[in-house]
């Protein structure tokens, strides 16, 4: 599914990402947890083609293509999804608009029939019940006046629709309450299958409580200090990224 | 500075050869009101950049070119009219077509439903002057300009419409002004009156049938009475040639309601003067406007506010979008006698720029005389947003998709002020094919 080989990446000529290495098949859940300002949302937003970041060296490999030779609405539309750590409002566009020109703009790159009005309405009401998202945010402007809860609900209505090869969830988790954690990671975990994969940037542990994953991995100064299963998280909690960071200068 | 002197000179012969021939001039008191309106044209002259109001337009363009009156005994040329080019598909209204300035009945429907008067100002000036001689004596007190003195001296053509009491006109009044390039001079002079608890929309729309340069140098004055309600339009698209003057200035009575939106797609140079003056409590003016430029295009929108009575209101939006190398001005003018307690005023004017070399000069201008006020004013001049953009196109959508979208959703609220839905259809897609033609 994606192959990460050796990725550095500057923004305004810092390093922020050195040397990065990582292999996510299909179906598997890739956690990503590191102490703040060691490039988690840097990894996120290179590998969703945000274009204030340089790669200068390294490869990705998304299903047999170079990732990093797309724009970032081509990788949208083979199947590579972003959830936001700050989704944006966007007044003026409402939310139905987004979501069907979103949806229609993958069909049409894949070759597929787009959308109706009638069959496109029917499909958004099964997906935004599946978040427990009320239709009057549908007609609102883009996270307009939506809450912390509501803007992470969205972005998971999003990804449910498109419903993409490779999702990269960007602290989904932040600012959430323990009920819209659990609408959240419902909605995440409804989307799970043999052949989809994801990529979940956290800070804390909570979130891996409701999304089991099947790797953990530690970032810390831009690399990737250490890797193992879910109970890493656990031990992470326990004794903090201290712990592992004085492990890592010491070895 | 060279030409000024000449160029008034040069108008003032003009009118001298046309005057014998102006609708009404038989009558004296219109004849006496041209001469004089010419004398004040040839003292004021045409505006210069060093007069505050017009510091940031310089009408040059103007005034190095002769631009001269069409002949209107002349038939309008056949291949001229293009119904489906210059109509607004989906729209059923009263409309009345001007060729270069001059009435053509011929393309024209001129009978609307009982209680509204529609007439030519040719007409009206010849056949019954006294019925609207008291608007023409009204004037002479205001601040006026070359433009404003010169249309008046012409009182040429135009149209003068009057909604008896209380009707509710079924569909708009649509003028359709048409230039056809040539160096030609159109001076609509407008009447509207709208009587006492009437109601009804009226359209003002320009447009070039022709390449080449032309003057559009038009006045509309609006009378609204006790409960009146006027929702107006003035929308403009001529060609990257024409020039274009123009003055939409109401006068309210008590509970009247006037509402203008104007919409500036096309033109070289464009400066547009809207103006109310709230006279009767409890009246409420609403301007908006849109503006989205490119090329080397500049529109000056210059609006006044007067609150001249208790308990009125006003609201102002104007949004631009300006590509290229174009240049907007906003000037907004808000004044508050000083037994006009309770005002409530609102004004805003946002910018989004395109480009580097696009620029925006706004300025508000408020003038408070009274004490229990509310008044506000802002400007916002930005471009678009890259996280947006960005959060746009990982959702799947094309750059130049995103920059529409966005361009759309920022001038979306004027948008939704057009309550001609077959206006606001075209206006989209004219918008739209212009975002694309300039990406």
């Amino acid at each position: 599914m994606l192959s990460i080989k050796d990725l550095h990446a500057t923004v305004d000529g810092k390093e922020i990402l050195k040397g990065i290495n990582l292999e996510v098949n299909p179906g598997e859940i890739h956690a990503i947890m590191g102490p703040n300002g060691s490039g988690k949302s840097t990894l996120a937003s290179v590998l969703a083609g945000r274009d204030n970041y340089e790669v200068t060296s390294g490869s990705v490999t998304y299903r047999d293509q170079d990732l990093l030779d797309m724009e970032p609405e081509i990788r949208a539309r083979e199947g590579v999804f972003l959830a936001f750590q700050y989704p944006v409002e966007i007044p003026g566009v409402t939310n139905v608009y987004l979501l069907k020109a979103a949806i229609n703009a993958v069909l049409k790159h894949r070759g597929e029939e787009e959308l109706d009005a009638m069959s496109f309405l029917k499909l958004i009401k099964q997906k935004a019940a599946l978040v427990e998202m009320k239709q009057e945010f549908l007609y609102r402007s883009v996270n307009g006046g939506f809450s912390g809860g509501e803007k992470k609900r969205n972005e998971i209505l999003q990804m449910a629709l498109l419903e993409p090869h490779l999702s990269i969830l960007d602290e989904t988790d932040s600012g959430l309450d323990i009920d819209a954690l659990k609408i959240v990671a419902h909605g995440v975990n409804a989307l799970r299958n043999d052949q989809r994969s994801m990529i979940l940037v956290t800070h804390y542990q909570r979130l891996l409580d409701y999304i089991v994953p099947d790797y953990v991995h530690v970032l810390a100064g831009g690399e990737i200090i250490r890797s193992g299963d879910k109970s890493l998280a656990l031990e992470l909690e326990e004794k903090g990224y201290g712990w592992i960071e004085s492990q890592a200068d010491a070895a | 500075m060279t030409g000024m002197t000449e160029i008034t000179e040069y108008y003032a012969r003009q009118y001298h050869r046309l005057a014998e021939n102006l609708p009404g001039q038989g009558t004296e008191w219109i004849k006496a009101y041209r001469h004089s309106r010419l004398s004040r044209f040839k003292t004021t002259g045409f505006p210069t950049t060093r007069e505050e109001d017009w510091r940031y337009t310089s009408v040059r363009p103007i005034t190095s070119r002769e631009f001269s009156a069409i002949d209107a005994s002349q038939p309008v040329e056949p291949d001229l009219w293009n119904s489906d080019q210059h109509l607004i598909e989906g729209l059923d209204s009263y409309r009345l077509v001007f060729v270069d300035g001059v009435l053509r009945t011929g393309l024209s429907d001129i009978s609307p439903e009982d209680g509204v008067r529609v007439d030519s100002m040719a007409n009206v000036l010849n056949e019954r002057p006294d019925s609207i001689q008291h608007h023409f004596d009204l004037e002479q007190t205001e601040e006026s300009h070359g433009f404003t003195e010169l249309n008046r001296a012409f009182s040429k053509d135009g149209v003068v419409v009057e909604l008896g009491s209380n009707v509710a006109l079924e569909k708009p009044i649509e003028l359709l002004f048409l230039s056809a390039g040539g160096e030609s001079l159109a001076q609509p002079r407008n009447l509207i009156i709208a009587r006492e608890g009437c109601k009804g929309q009226i359209m003002e729309r320009y447009l070039s049938v022709r390449e080449g340069a032309s003057l559009t140098n038009s006045l509309s004055e609006v009378v609204l009475e006790h409960g009146a309600e006027v929702d107006y339009y003035l929308i403009q698209g001529q060609s990257s040639e024409a020039c274009q003057v123009s003055g939409i200035w109401a006068t309210q009575a008590s509970e009247s309601r006037f509402s203008c939106r104007t919409i500036t797609l096309g033109g070289a140079l464009v400066r547009n003067e809207l103006k109310s003056r709230m006279l009767g409590v409890g009246a409420h003016c609403d301007m908006f406007g849109l503006y989205s430029l490119s090329g080397k295009q500049h529109v000056d929108n210059h609006t006044t506010m007067v609150h001249g009575a208790p308990g009125c209101t006003s609201n102002e939006l104007y949004k631009g979008v300006l590509n290229q190398r174009s240049r907007g001005v906003f000037h907004g003018r808000i004044k508050v006698e000083r037994d006009a307690q309770k005002t409530d005023a609102q004004q805003s004017n946002n910018t989004l720029l395109l480009s580097r070399n696009a620029e925006i000069d706004t300025k508000p201008q408020l003038e408070i005389y009274a004490d229990d006020v509310k008044c506000s004013h802002g400007a916002t001049v930005g471009q678009i947003d890259d996280v947006s953009l960005f959060y746009l196109r990982t959702r799947g959508i094309s750059e130049s998709d995103a920059r529409s979208l966005l361009t759309f959703a920022f001038v979306n609220d004027v948008l939704n002020e057009i309550e001609i839905e077959p206006l606001k259809t075209l206006l989209e897609s004219m918008l739209s094919n212009q975002l694309i033609d300039d990406q």
